[in-house]
């Protein structure tokens, strides 16, 4: 990818350089077909993150509103939730996670560990000064944005939880069979299937959508486009086999980690669920989230499935909105 | 299609060139893979010695590069190179079918509770040219 126009350096209040790269409108449209574009009209930003290129949206001004992503799809997933919060006097940040989206895509295996990508989400929290920080978690966003949380909720405001999980083993019945979700990511099935053929980011969200054809005209692209060669799909196999399927899976220390930290968490807490979610399904692991976390908000169920953000966008911002605008404004330490 | 990949000794690789098409960072992620290609390629005896070799249903010959890692049983990886003519690209579509048969032959030999059927269905699922769909 190509970057063509002005380096637009500005010291951040902890004394780091945000590295903010330009763009030119033809590299972008390069990347991105013009119906994306169209929806997904924000500056690129980009910072260098744990020795990663990772690319971010920083729109708007206020209290930050941090949305994550996680596997396949990146920013775009927000198009919908980005616009209400930015209105409502939020800076609305929509980093790619590294691997993912228009940010670094190493091609390496062991470049990628839950650790790791929790600590690119540090390192960008700390660049950009944030605090009184709302994390908005889905997905790997999850584990990530919560590891995050839960190790600096000095900067913390309020979490928002939507289809993830943050306790080890099995995350769900779905995640033990064989058909399909082992045999999707086994070895060399795995750069088979999710890397020669890309079939998470496109007919794997299609199926986790409610409203599959307008999933396909409107945002199907965008998560095929960014994943261009099967080189830069290597996280979609990848972040699969760290899901903990029994005691020896890599991640099941920092797992059991999260589920002991959320149970003391006191922040201000919202739960939004899909109410068609096969993957994580609401009354498993929403109300597991509301039994560690029994001060929070919710679950409040949105027409979704595992992607709910598809179908569901501006209803999640305005309980978002809502839930936030009472939340006290914590997370200046 | 499972029948039709075979283990064949090494070819005769003059004017010939690797040409990779598929890699597995972690082949024991389910330690049954490993331990798979250890039993059909004697892998605790030759080790780094050698590549395997497969013949795939187009008559293509595919090599095998089993790839070690400090601290990892070993295999931890595996490439697989098709072998062509040197100076002519590969047909992708040819290369694909045949890797497909390999995965199929690779799941029949992992066996239970892994299956052909199980790997056809996902194939289907996703709408893989390969598989029919």
């Amino acid at each position: 990818m190509a970057f063509v126009g002005a380096f637009d350096r500005s010291a951040s209040p902890c004394g780091a350089f945000v590295v903010a790269l330009r763009m030119s409108d033809l590299a972008l449209s390069s990347v991105l077909p013009e119906h994306i574009l169209r929806q997904w009209p924000y500056a690129p930003r980009f910072a260098r993150v744990n020795g990663w290129r990772m690319h971010y949206v920083d729109e708007g001004a206020g209290d930050p509103i941090v949305l994550l992503h996680g596997n396949p799809t990146w920013g775009f997933l927000y198009r919908d939730v980005v616009p209400p919060l930015v209105a409502a006097g939020y800076r609305v940040i929509v980093p790619d996670m590294i691997g993912f989206g228009l940010s670094e895509k190493p091609t390496r295996e062991h470049a990628h560990s839950l650790d790791g990508h929790s600590a690119n989400l540090v390192a960008l929290v700390r660049q950009l000064g944030l605090r009184r920080m709302t994390l908005v978690c889905h997905d790997w966003g999850g584990p990530t944005g919560l590891s995050c949380a839960l190790a600096h909720p000095e900067r913390m405001r309020a979490l928002v939880i939507m289809s993830t999980w943050a306790w080890p083993m099995p995350p769900a019945e779905f995640h033990t069979r064989i058909f399909p979700w082992r045999t999707m990511h086994a070895p060399l099935v795995g750069p088979y299937l999710l890397g020669r053929h890309n079939a998470l980011a496109g007919r794997g969200v299609y199926l986790s959508v409610v409203d599959r054809e307008r999933f396909r005209q409107r945002a199907q692209a965008a998560y095929e486009a960014v994943l261009p060669d099967p080189a830069t799909r290597l996280l979609t196999w990848t972040w699969p086999r760290w899901i903990p399927l029994d005691e020896k899976g890599r991640a099941t220390a920092r797992f059991e980690w999260l589920e002991q930290r959320l149970a003391r968490c006191k922040l201000p807490t919202l739960i939004i669920w899909g109410r068609e979610d096969e993957v994580f399904d609401a009354s498993t692991f929403a109300q597991r989230f509301k039994r560690l976390l029994p001060h929070a908000e919710g679950p409040h169920l949105v027409t979704g499935r595992h992607f709910l953000q598809e179908d569901s966008g501006p209803e999640i911002a305005a309980l978002i909105l809502e839930f936030v605008g009472r939340t006290p404004r914590t997370g200046d330490q | 299609m499972t029948a039709t990949v075979t283990v064949v000794e090494p070819p005769d690789l003059a004017d010939k060139r690797r040409a990779l098409v598929l890699a597995e960072d972690r082949v024991g992620h389910y330690p049954e893979f490993r331990d798979y290609f250890v039993r059909i390629f004697d892998l605790d005896r030759i080790g780094l010695a050698r590549p395997g070799y497969l013949v795939a249903p187009s008559g293509g010959i595919y090599e095998l590069v089993f790839v070690g890692r400090s601290g990892e049983a070993f295999p931890c990886g595996v490439e697989i190179n098709a072998i062509v003519d040197a100076l002519e690209p590969i047909d992708e579509g040819v290369v694909d079918r045949d890797l497909w048969a390999i995965l199929h032959w690779m799941i029949a030999g992992v066996g239970t509770p892994w299956s052909v059927e199980n790997l056809d269905a996902t194939g289907r699922l996703y709408r893989l040219p390969a598989a029919g769909s």
